[in-house]
């Protein structure tokens, strides 16, 4: 299981487009965004920065998806599924394996794009054990997600495309680009079911209004059972996968 | 010992295998053939633990794999068709992962690395990425991935697809001594000669049967027909006729005949008496490839 992980996260590592995806990209969206915004004097400038940096924070990690399903793809196409299933690891270390780089990268991801917004924009924390919680949360979720998608697709640009609609569609609808508060009653609504909503919400209250874990402990319990729900569905649909993987 | 007891696997209405039924002694190796679409894939799949959900057993020794699928697992080495391997990582990075995936503690994997690289001919090519590998040394490091672990059973599907004759070579010296150290090889192949030198028995696979099953010599024996080779002469297929029946192979003629030596001296003569000089005209030993042929057709398979 730890092998799966120590290969995983070596390959990621020398992949230079995740780095471009994971912490360059999103750099360069929340420097163009904030200087943007920052000129709206409707809207404080701490209001911007906590509604920039953490909303393209949760939209990027969503893009992990997109390594993971890549990750999955080859290795179904290359046999490599199959010969894995021939050793003596169960599905569940297999799975432990392939997840914990990915979690590792979107807690880095997630750490990096803050300590950016802090060091730049002097975005304010707020309490780290809630800040801690939510983001290790935020990154179940994704990586659930993630799992559950590299699993159900059949090819690495039908995983693209469904990961765009995911992450640019919930980052629309959740908020991530324009606080839910402007949008129409029907889209307030529908956002109260993404993820992405709850996580910003969840930064929102942590870092503007000073909130702790009591104050976010319902958004952290429904982006850890949405990620559940992603797990359980990738574990469903393994055998399946499997079948198609080649030998 | 290996039994496969009365294999049979569904996908959906198509029926993939039935009924297959054999046994595998220790130490031997056990060639598995059959045209595109037979089946063969499939039980490859199965014996090598990949697929789960089928009807009958395999035993291995005194465990069943619908009990002991993981200690049975232990025993595998499964050596895929495809290459499964890190291409941006090195040969040791791959070795150290299937090491680790069959339970291999770094002291004792370390040294294990070191010793199927050299088994393969790899060492100084240890810390090297495999992506800068030529196509006949990642075969072998496929190979040596699924050794480490000492394996009883390795399961080759395939392992001489696409590589030069030295490495082919290589791989089959390998075999040679996997067999003497006591290996059960199950070696899957469509090259008929390859199975043919390497194999002690095989089962030929076509349509979801067995087909055939056997020790090697004894099916050779039991399909061997005496014949006449006859080729780079200019003699008619209505002339040959009249020395016994005729079909056309490669790029001569096969001669059946009842008494192939009297029809060989027969044909010496009329060469001699016609002044044609035959390029080859020899008594012929049919090859697993004609058995092959004869069991399953020539007609192209589509699946």
């Amino acid at each position: 299981m730890w092998a799966i992980a120590r290969t995983e996260l070596k390959k990621t590592v020398q992949d230079k487009g995740l780095w471009f995806w994971t912490f360059v990209l999103p750099v360069v969206f929340i420097v163009a965004f904030v200087a943007i915004f920052s000129g709206d004097e409707s809207t404080s400038y701490k209001e911007v920065v906590t509604q920039i940096i953490p909303g393209y924070t949760i939209m990027f990690a969503f893009f992990i998806m997109i390594s993971m399903v890549i990750v999955f793809v080859k290795d179904r196409e290359r046999g490599m599924v199959s010969r894995i299933a021939s050793t003596p690891i169960s599905i569940y270390q297999y799975f432990f394996g392939k997840w914990v780089p990915f979690i590792i990268i979107v807690l880095i991801q997630i750490t990096v794009l803050f300590g950016f917004g802090v060091v730049v924009y002097d975005l304010p924390l707020g309490d780290p054990f809630a800040l801690i919680l939510l983001s290790l949360a935020l990154a179940f979720i994704v990586t659930g997600w993630g799992m559950a998608m590299a699993v159900i697709v059949k090819t690495e640009n039908m995983g693209i495309a469904l990961t765009q609609i995911l992450a640019l569609g919930g980052a629309l609808l959740g908020g991530l680009w324009m606080p839910v508060e402007f949008m129409p009653e029907i889209v307030r609504n529908l956002s109260q079911v993404l993820p992405q909503y709850w996580a910003l919400q969840g930064y929102k209250e942590i870092i503007l209004s000073g909130g702790n874990v009591t104050d976010v402990w319902f958004h952290i319990l429904f982006l850890i059972l949405a990620g559940i729900a992603g797990i359980a569905l990738a574990l469903f649909s393994y055998p399946r996968f499997l079948r198609q993987a080649r030998s | 010992m290996i039994h496969v007891e009365n294999i049979s696997k569904h996908y959906g209405s198509t029926q993939a295998l039935e009924a297959i039924d054999f046994q595998i002694e220790k130490g031997t190796c056990f060639g598995l053939v059959g045209p595109n679409g037979a089946g063969k894939s499939t039980l490859m799949k199965i014996l090598s633990g990949i697929l789960l959900d089928f009807e009958g057993d395999i035993r291995v020794g005194e465990w069943k794999v619908s009990k002991d699928r993981s200690t049975i697992k232990q025993q595998l080495g499964y050596i895929p068709q495809d290459i499964c391997l890190e291409e941006t990582l090195t040969a040791y990075d791959n070795l150290f992962l299937f090491g680790n995936l069959y339970g291999l503690r770094r002291k004792e994997l370390n040294p294990r690395m070191d010793e199927v690289l050299e088994q393969v001919g790899l060492t100084d090519r240890a810390k090297d990425k495999v992506v800068t590998f030529s196509g006949g040394m990642k075969r072998r490091l496929n190979i040596a991935c699924a050794l480490l672990h000492k394996p009883e059973i390795i399961i080759m599907d395939e392992p001489t697809v696409g590589i030069d004759p030295q490495s082919r070579n290589s791989i089959f010296a390998l075999i040679h001594h996997l067999k003497k150290t006591g290996r059960t090889i199950i070696y899957s192949s469509h090259y008929m000669e390859e199975v043919e030198q390497l194999c002690d028995s095989i089962g030929l696979i076509d349509k979801g049967k067995l087909v055939e099953y056997g020790d090697m010599q004894s099916l050779l024996d039991k399909y061997r027909k005496p014949s006449l080779f006859i080729s780079g002469v200019q003699i008619t297929p209505e002339v040959l006729r009249s020395f016994g029946d005729v079909e056309e192979k490669g790029n001569g003629y096969l001669l059946n005949s009842s008494q192939p030596l009297l029809t060989l001296r027969d044909l010496v003569n009329y060469c001699h008496e016609q002044n044609l000089n035959p390029r080859r005209l020899e008594l012929y030993h049919p090859r697993l490839e004609d058995i092959f042929f004869h069991l399953t057709g020539t007609e192209l398979r589509n699946a």
